[in-house]
């Protein structure tokens, strides 16, 4: 049991370190850092190439990590993304720093070298020195955490309390602008607090390592875990960040012991894999619990983001193009659409029915982020859990494929409520965060259930038939998707231009203005959260149809979600052409590099869609808003300089 | 006769400071009642009370004689409350008769998803129309009835707001600062549709004003806060005679 008291205290220490980096970036920025988990991942690589690569001797490797290239990183990213991020809008914000966390592992392994790393070295001894102290068994490695720990809240609690920087830090985070009035170089503060906070992600990181060791997946388990403990503190309190991230620790690593197993499998059914998913779930139930314990408190005890309902800058909702300026291009993009399955052959028409199927789930973001002005990091979630359904449905019960399909997404309706109802009254963040944990639960519980993983090898979905017509051929599924992403972008454009649009484009614009208006902002977002959950889910069947196989743990991962938010929002959040190319290239683009290219080159497409995410810094309409909006809006400004001249 | 809205003796503290210190006001129906202070008085903090943006530590606020403290903003804008803001609060993407065609939607039905998804909704329901074109008209907004909010300059956003609150057709407006950004004719128009708001509609208008003058010629009763606490109460003529008023914010005598 003591062991697992350590362990806890060590997984806790480590939890902490992630956390108060990420507090201090976050109230020093206003910028929440969801790249944080994949900068331990980086720095932790690059620790590695030093020690192995570069034969540097491993304590050395590890405290130029820590204490160099973390700043220096921290810096970099500061300069180019992070402070261009402070005035930005907050979703733009939000899905930037998503962008980074696609876009860094696949940049480490083009960097350090593309390979797969499985041993666990770290700054210390290999193998660990192991001590006894008083019965428990300690090794270095848990010691250095421990350790670490201390001198980092040690260091944090001098720096903050006693010097100037800590003065002027704890200023700009009260206030920026008076901070900035009272002589304070805010800009100077802020890219301090973030060398601090990549520094601090570093070592968090090359700690994780020998524990662990060097998959990506455990440095989103990380963070994760840190951003549960980051709800604790609500988003603010370091020492709460602290006692967070101990106590999620404690839990994970006690809920392995032996006297937690015994005791669950009296209370639980015996199906082994709610014990497997105990540990990744922690941080959720958490999280959950936490913000339900906080709904007493008043909304200004939290660090609420007040240009939270300033959402993705959009299109105008009325146009002034005439209608056919505004058909030409839709009307070109139709008849490639159409004619893309005659274009391409074989596996290609696959690929491209795959990518209708996406392109149908996409339009969810279209809904609740683009209408909605919501970042969600579930949709991916609920296309899995529909698909897992059609596929129990169809299979399972014999019920016919689309019928199936409709019922699986509308049952996916009432959970999408559920994550969204305890965050959504604390703003974008929050709900960002619940959502997040809520994929990594579902991917650890329900996509590992034996009935819907079934060894890695998933259930089978059959394709379609209606009355005499099959669908069995990719090309007549193409055709049938085709007609189904007209149907829901209708839905979509019709909700759009409706009473709940209006009310929905006036809670993302001004939530004072909508609320005492007499519109319920919560009953207006838990609509639009509710509908995207149902077209993800019909995205999520379909898909699984296409695929003739639902296996939702390898294609509805809470990670391909980011990457899917990344794809959306680089061709237009707001955009239904927009979802449409999302899905096409996120089917057709790697594809293409799997047939043309080999070794590093494979991570392009992930690197690419992520990059396109963080370049919302700069053009946060997305691609398809840009290229259509480019003429008129040179029309109009020599329309204004032709009024000025005269 | 009851007050259609009135406030009891609310006071706010952020941390140790009161912003507002046991302040009471109330109107009538028809009635207009003015309130005015230095900046940082706590004038928007009471607007905020009022109209349920904000919990205040003590004291209540009553409509019809109904104690509607707990009420959420939504509540009181279903009893017909309803408010302009200081700093703008525009829907920046709507047009400016889409900010209209929302708050009588608000008023007058729900919005039904059904309906929606099936492209129903957005067809105007009977009267919508000729309500929304009446609020551009009074307000003088029609020519401007297409245009995005986020283009528009501050004095026609101020109208914009203005025209929002009297589109849902509300029995009190609390006006924060209405003319503020106003040009003279601007500020004219303004003075004539709340003088028509309250004459034609019985609407009550509680009105905090940085131009006195405006105030004192509108207002039935004036309210003079500072550093949160009411300093003096009564008539316009009162408050023009009132030593500590002159003392505090008018500086020298009108």
């Amino acid at each position: 049991m003591s062991a697992y008291l350590v362990g806890g205290l060590v997984l806790g220490g480590i939890y902490a370190i992630a956390t108060v980096g990420l507090v201090l970036t976050y109230r020093s920025s206003r910028v929440f850092n969801f790249a944080h988990g994949a900068i331990a991942y980086f720095l932790a690589i690059t620790f590695h190439w030093l020690a192995v690569d570069q034969g540097w001797p491993r304590l050395t490797a590890g405290l130029f990590t820590i204490l160099v290239a973390g700043p220096v990183l921290g810096v970099i990213l500061w300069a180019v993304l992070f402070r261009r991020l402070a005035h930005a809008p907050a979703s733009v914000r939000l899905v930037s720093t998503v962008g980074l966390w696609v876009a860094l592992p696949p940049i480490a392994r083009v960097v350090y070298g593309h390979r797969e790393i499985f041993d666990r070295l770290g700054m210390g001894p290999s193998p660990a020195r192991t001590w006894k102290i008083t019965g428990v068994v300690v090794d270095s490695n848990q010691i250095a955490v421990l350790v670490s720990a201390l001198v980092v809240a040690a260091l944090l609690a001098v720096l903050l309390r006693t010097t100037a920087w800590g003065l002027s830090v704890r200023a700009t985070v009260d206030n920026p602008m008076m901070a900035g009035i009272a002589g304070i170089d805010t800009e100077r503060v802020t890219a301090g607090a973030w060398m601090l906070g990549v520094a601090l992600a570093g070592l968090a990181g090359v700690l994780l390592a020998p524990l662990r060791g060097y998959q990506d997946f455990q440095f989103t388990l990380l963070v994760i875990a840190a951003f549960a403990a980051v709800v604790i503190a609500r988003m603010s309190s370091l020492v709460l960040a602290f006692g967070g991230s101990i106590l999620i620790g404690m839990l994970q690593s006690l809920s392995q012991s032996k006297q937690a197993e015994d005791l669950l499998t009296h209370i639980l059914p015996k199906d082994s894999i709610i014990l497997k998913g105990l540990v990744p779930s922690i941080p959720f139930v958490l999280m959950l619990v936490f913000l339900l314990l906080y709904r007493g408190l008043a909304r200004e005890q939290f660090l609420v983001d007040e240009r939270a309902g300033d959402a993705v800058p959009l299109d105008p909702v009325v146009g002034d193009r005439s209608l056919f300026r505004r058909l030409a291009p839709l009307a070109v993009l139709l008849a490639v659409v159409v004619a893309l399955p005659y274009l391409v052959s074989g596996l290609w028409q696959a690929v491209v029915a795959k990518g209708l199927a996406l392109s149908i789930a996409f339009l969810s973001y279209t809904v609740v982020t683009g209408e909605g002005g919501m970042i969600s990091l579930c949709q991916v979630t609920f296309a899995g859990i529909a698909g897992a359904l059609t596929a129990r449905f169809a299979t399972g019960a014999g019920m016919a494929t689309l019928p199936a399909v409709l019922l699986a997404a509308l049952i996916v309706v009432p959970f999408g409520l559920l994550v969204a109802l305890p965050s959504l009254r604390l703003g974008d963040l929050y709900l960002a965060l619940a959502t997040l944990a809520f994929a990594e639960l579902v991917e650890n519980m329900y996509f590992q259930l034996q009935s819907v993983n079934q060894f890695d090898s998933g259930v089978a979905v059959p394709r379609p038939r209606i009355g005499p017509i099959g669908f069995s051929g990719d090309r007549a599924f193409y055709y049938l998707l085709v007609v189904l992403f007209a149907v829901v972008a209708l839905l979509v454009v019709n909700v759009r231009r409706s009473t709940t649009g209006l009310t929905l484009a006036a809670v993302r614009s001004s939530e004072p203005a909508a609320a005492t208006l007499g519109i319920s902002i919560i009953r207006a977002k838990l609509v639009a959260f509710g509908l995207s959950a149902f077209i993800a889910g019909l995205g999520g069947g379909l898909y699984v149809t296409y695929a003739q196989r639902s296996l939702p743990y390898v294609s509805f991962n809470a990670l391909i979600g980011i990457v899917w938010l990344a794809v959306v929002v680089t061709w237009g959040i707001r955009s239904v052409p927009g979802a449409l190319l999302a899905g096409l290239s996120f089917a057709v683009i790697p594809h293409f590099f799997s047939e043309h290219f080999s070794g590093g080159w494979l991570e392009l497409p992930t690197m690419l869609f992520g990059l396109g995410a963080i370049g919302l810094a700069r053009r946060p309409r997305g691609i398809v808003h840009d290229v259509t909006h480019r003429r008129r809006q040179r029309a109009a400004a020599r329309a204004t300089a032709a009024k000025v001249a005269t | 006769m009851t007050a259609l809205l009135a406030v009891e003796e609310v006071s706010v503290r952020f941390g140790g400071v009161h912003a507002l210190r046991s302040v009471s006001l109330e109107v009538a129906a028809g009635r207009v009642a003015g309130l005015i202070g230095p900046n940082g008085a706590g004038k928007s903090t009471l607007f905020d009370v009022v109209s349920g943006l904000r919990a205040p530590a003590t004291g209540r606020v009553l409509m019809d004689g109904r104690d509607i403290t707990g009420s959420s903003p939504q509540a009181r804008a279903r009893l017909g409350m309803a408010r302009t803001f200081q700093r703008l609060e525009l829907f920046g993407e709507l047009t400016v008769r889409q900010h209209l065609v929302v708050a009588h939607r608000v008023r007058h039905r729900q919005a039904r998803l059904a309906l929606d998804l099936l492209g129903l909704g957005s067809r105007p329901r009977p009267g919508e129309d000729d309500a929304v074109d009446g609020v551009l008209d009074l307000l003088g907004l029609g020519s401007i009835a297409g245009a995005p909010a986020r283009a528009l300059p501050i004095g026609t956003g101020r109208l914009v707001e203005v025209a929002r609150a009297v589109a849902t057709e509300p029995r009190v407006i609390l006006l924060d600062e209405p003319s503020s950004g106003l040009d003279g004719a601007e500020t004219e128009r303004l003075a004539a549709v709340l003088g028509r708001l309250r004459a034609e509609r019985a609407v009550a208008l509680l009105l905090v004003e940085h131009n006195v003058d405006l105030v004192l010629s509108l207002a039935d009763r004036v309210t003079v806060v500072d550093f949160g606490a009411v300093i003096a109460d009564g008539t316009p003529d009162d408050i023009r005679a009132d030593q500590a008023v002159q003392r505090a914010y008018l500086g020298a005598a009108p």
